[in-house]
């Protein structure tokens, strides 16, 4: 490559109006679009708050009742000492999914998957399904986030400065100028691909940084900046790929207009079309069973379970031998709860991880599918960066299902023994505390996009480069 | 002399290799758009119905049980899929398909799709309004921004104006030759699309809403098709034409609705779960206008006593209790009322801003139109929640009035049996009227209106500057 070109390339760049617009427009999306996200982080932010309290308010206004009565008891013990009604009819336990540190880039999943239950003793159908409110049009349009912005608009921002690469040069004469000053065509193409190569590296960064700051996120701590330099990888190669797919489409030496249409469709294939075609391939080859039937079905054996409430109830005490003959402790009522509710989980569970089964199995296929279009790659890889992938809120809830065992125990033990609450006891319910998965899961899967973009770059430019060594000069 | 022109552009156009490759994308999506769309219709329907058929039937086979026991039972309301929701799914991946209709309880629907989804499907479901909303404006641009531009390149552009051809001929040639070519792709594909409509079950029911589909769909061709012919006749070149024109497109279709769908929810946000709750749970306790409830119960008991002169519940004639469960119902009603209309009027608030930014957006103003034809809008779940909880309503009441007449004061034993149950009619869902759904779309349909008058009158304006630049 020649330096003077590059030094020229790079000049001339420096002064092009038409990078410093599409500069100033991509800046003012991503400050608009990381506004926005911090504005659906506060939101969340304010609801956990709000959960919190509610919850707090909820377990001391029970706890000084029994406290109360503790202190004078006088009469019968209130009815929130016993561990029946507090568990299966009054309390319930937030479990809480905390923000990641980048949550604010990418919206991904989040505003269709739940980001808190609320736990009971009852069994967890009851309270996985519970949803947020939202206009259904909002969602349908999907949010104007950071990641949007990466996905969508850096690749026709990327066309529109890359499509006429080599094209203008050849229409303008300039390439027949430039070789006859002996330069070659290989060392023109390096130099201006480099000058272009670091101008877009340049803006990525300053629009990541902005964005970094705007949502707020901690610049002190070292999980943030891990992150950023992920974020960044996959937002550059993805960059890079649409260059590589301009100059590669310019080899073809057409004209600037064929070209622009060329990169147009291509766009549309790899951002909307593939990612359509991908969608129905999951759900045809993997569908969600259905909720219609599951709900017929529960609702079928909740109704069974009541009519032979006394079948239910001796299947229960089969299960429970520690209850037979000491019965009388035990508070029957809510005995009679925990075998219906026991009989509807016996029919409601293997529906229910029939759904997990096929979500499962639908994220892989997901998984393998991405490799056909990099939109795919690097939405999935920004969502797993921001923790507001699928995969986050299934490990989520399967957190909060094992969860849902303890706290749920904690209450059947005392009302199988007849114990009632203690005020102390109010202290020893379980809480949840949400294991975040390790920055290894975390790189491990942005590894594979990675690994897609890195090879898609190589095919193009690779592919472009010996395309060149064909291309007629004059 | 319009005819000769369009027939010039119609042989060009078919001629051109680039465009044959983004016809035929576009047809292949088409087809495997509908194609899945219509199996996935018939799956949903026949699920629905049946779904409906085994809770009617779980309800009349329910077994004796008091009135009371029976209402909180309930039944679920299953929300039935229109014909023309696999041409255009709008939000039904993000609504949920059943409600749960039990005494003391206004539900929301449950089991939205999209929880079962995964990421990818964020990027748009293949459906075929979603194909015609984003590609068909593509593919008209592709097609027709050389037009103009293309010809002034090639320097062709003075030969053509210098023949006895009128501005607004030349126009509306263009567009004709532009437009014919479009057909031949589309089409085939509508008259397969209207015979799929007819041979559906209730598919005559919406053939009107059909008709009037493909005229909206018509006007958002057109309206891309005079806007991009007049970038061509004011372009300097055909790849100014091209960017200004795919640059366009991009920001009004796929940036505008995301910024709509942000503001409207930073504007006007919608309560949480959890705080609406809260605020029915609290005006249930505290009651309306400053009437507890349990207030308003004395009383009740007050005023039936001395109309049937007597002093104690035991010696009325009817069950005081049903009045109870039914004044309860009533009470509930309203703070249930209060609490939804407010979050409706915030829904409708968001709709606002929606159509606010539609007048940027062609395609939203498109798309508003075709979810609200295809019965698969917003206004159409709501129309279906609400008649649903219409339908409880009077169910429970039902209930509630068989325990004061039928059953004996203090008497908790009472059973009813499946004589009562088959007193309730089955829920059947009443669509609403396409009238409705016109008048709910006036904003939607000026707004297309208006952007099909501006992009004729644009073009014309550039044509008629055509000939004074050249000249």
């Amino acid at each position: 490559m020649s330096k003077s070109v590059f030094a020229q390339e790079w000049v001339l760049l420096r002064h092009n109006p038409t990078w410093w617009a599409i500069f100033v427009l991509l800046l003012v999306l991503t400050i608009v679009a990381a506004f926005n996200g911090t504005a659906r982080y506060n939101q969340v932010a304010d609801v956990v708050e709000s959960l919190n309290t509610d919850e707090l308010a909820t377990q001391s206004a029970l706890q000084d009742t029994v406290a109360r009565h503790e202190m004078n008891p006088v009469g019968d013990p209130p009815a929130v000492t016993s561990a029946g009604t507090v568990g299966l009819s009054l309390l319930g336990h937030y479990a809480i999914l905390p923000l990641d540190p980048l949550a604010a880039l990418a919206v991904g999943q989040s505003d269709v998957q739940p980001t808190y239950y609320r736990v009971t003793a009852h069994p967890s159908h009851t309270f996985l399904n519970a949803t947020e409110i939202q206009n259904p049009m909002n969602v349908m349009y999907g949010s104007f986030d950071v990641a949007f912005v990466i996905v969508f608009l850096i690749p026709i921002f990327i066309i529109a400065l890359t499509f006429d690469l080599m094209s203008k040069e050849k229409e303008r004469g300039v390439l027949g100028l430039v070789i006859a000053h002996g330069v070659s065509l290989k060392g023109f193409i390096v130099a201006k691909c480099l000058a272009r190569a670091l101008l877009i590296l340049l803006i990525l960064l300053v629009l990541g940084i902005v964005a970094l700051v705007l949502t707020g996120a901690e610049l002190g701590s070292a999980a943030v900046w891990m992150r950023f330099g992920l974020w960044f990888s996959v937002v550059a190669l993805y960059a890079f790929f649409w260059f590589a797919l301009a100059l590669f489409v310019n080899a073809w030496n057409q004209p600037s207009v064929t070209n622009g249409v060329v990169l147009a469709n291509l766009w549309l294939v790899f951002v909307v079309v593939l990612p359509a075609f991908a969608n129905i391939v999951a759900t045809t080859l993997y569908p969600a069973p259905s909720r219609v039937k599951l709900t017929t079905e529960m609702r079928e054996a909740a109704e069974l379970a009541e009519q032979r409430a006394a079948e239910a109830r001796e299947a229960y005490y089969f299960d429970h031998p520690e209850l037979s003959g000491d019965s009388a402790v035990a508070d029957a009522f809510f005995i009679q709860v925990l075998a219906t509710d026991a009989a509807v989980e016996r029919v409601a569970s293997p529906l229910m991880q029939e759904f997990d089964v096929q979500a499962a199995s639908r994220q892989r296929v997901v998984e393998l599918i991405q490799f056909t279009s990099p939109a795919i790659m690097v939405q999935n890889a920004l969502n797993l960066i921001s923790g507001t992938g699928s995969e986050h809120f299934q490990d989520f809830t399967a957190q909060v299902m094992k969860f849902h065992g303890r706290w749920r125990g904690f209450f059947t033990d005392r009302i199988l023994r007849g114990e009632p609450m203690t005020a102390l006891s109010f202290d020893e319910i379980p809480q949840y505390s949400h294991e975040s998965r390790g920055a290894g899961i975390l790189a491990a899967g942005v590894l594979g996009p990675m690994v897609g973009l890195a090879l898609f770059v190589i095919v193009m430019a690779g592919s472009a480069i010996r395309r060149y060594s064909r291309y007629p000069v004059v | 002399m319009i005819l000769t022109v369009a027939r010039k552009v119609f042989t060009e156009v078919m001629r051109d290799g680039r465009i044959k490759w983004s016809a035929a994308i576009f047809a292949v999506m088409l087809l495997v758009a509908m194609a899945t769309a219509a199996q996935r219709y018939v799956d949903i329907s026949v699920e629905r119905d049946s779904a409906q058929e085994v809770v009617n039937e779980q309800w009349r086979a329910q077994g004796e049980k008091n009135p009371h026991a029976a209402a909180h039972y309930g039944v679920y309301a299953f929300k039935p899929v229109t014909p023309l929701s696999f041409f255009d799914t709008g939000i039904t991946s993000y609504t949920g398909v059943s409600v749960w209709l039990e005494a003391h309880n206004q539900n929301d629907a449950e089991g939205e799709p999209a929880r079962d989804a995964t990421a990818i499907a964020r990027f748009g479901e293949l459906t075929a309004a979603f194909t015609l909303q984003m590609l068909l404006p593509l593919l008209i641009i592709l097609l027709a921004f050389p037009a103009f531009a293309g010809e002034r390149e090639n320097g062709t552009l003075r030969q053509v104006l210098s023949m006895q051809v009128a501005p607004h001929q030349l126009l509306f040639g263009m567009a004709l030759g532009a437009a014919g070519a479009v057909a031949v792709f589309i089409i085939p594909i509508l008259i397969v699309g209207l015979l799929a409509l007819i041979v559906s079950p209730v598919g005559l029911v919406f053939l009107g809403h059909g008709a009037i589909m493909i005229a909206v769909y018509l006007i958002y061709g057109l309206i891309f098709l005079f806007l991009t012919l007049a970038v061509s006749a004011t372009a300097r070149t055909a790849k100014a034409a091209l960017v200004a024109m795919v640059g366009f497109w991009a920001v009004s279709s796929f940036v505008f609705p995301r910024a709509a769908a942000d503001l409207a929810r930073l504007v006007y946000p919608t309560p949480t779960a959890v705080a609406f709750q809260q605020g029915i749970a609290g005006d249930m306790e505290m009651g309306l206008d400053g009437v507890s409830p349990d207030a308003a119960i004395r009383d009740l008991t007050e005023r039936t006593l001395s109309l049937y002169r007597a002093t104690t519940v035991a010696q009325l004639p009817i069950n005081i209790q049903g009045m109870i469960f039914d004044l309860q119902e009533e009470f509930g009603a309203k703070v249930f009322d209060k609490h939804y209309s407010q979050l409706y009027s915030t829904l409708d608030a968001q709709r606002g801003i929606h159509e606010m930014f539609s007048v940027l957006s062609p395609r939203m103003a498109v798309q508003m139109a075709s979810m609200e034809l295809a019965g698969t809008s917003l206004d159409h779940h709501l129309f279906f929640t609400r008649q649903a909880e219409g339908y409880r309503r009077s169910l429970i009441k039902k209930m509630n009035n068989a325990i004061t007449f039928n059953s004996e004061a203090g008497q908790a034993n009472y059973r009813a049996g499946s004589e009562l149950w088959g007193q309730v009619e089955p829920f059947k869902y009443e669509y609403p009227t396409l009238m409705s759904s016109l008048t709910r779309l006036g904003p939607s349909f000026m707004i297309m209106f208006l952007w099909l008058g501006v992009s004729i009158v644009t073009g014309l304006l550039a044509v008629r500057k055509l000939k004074v630049m050249v000249g």
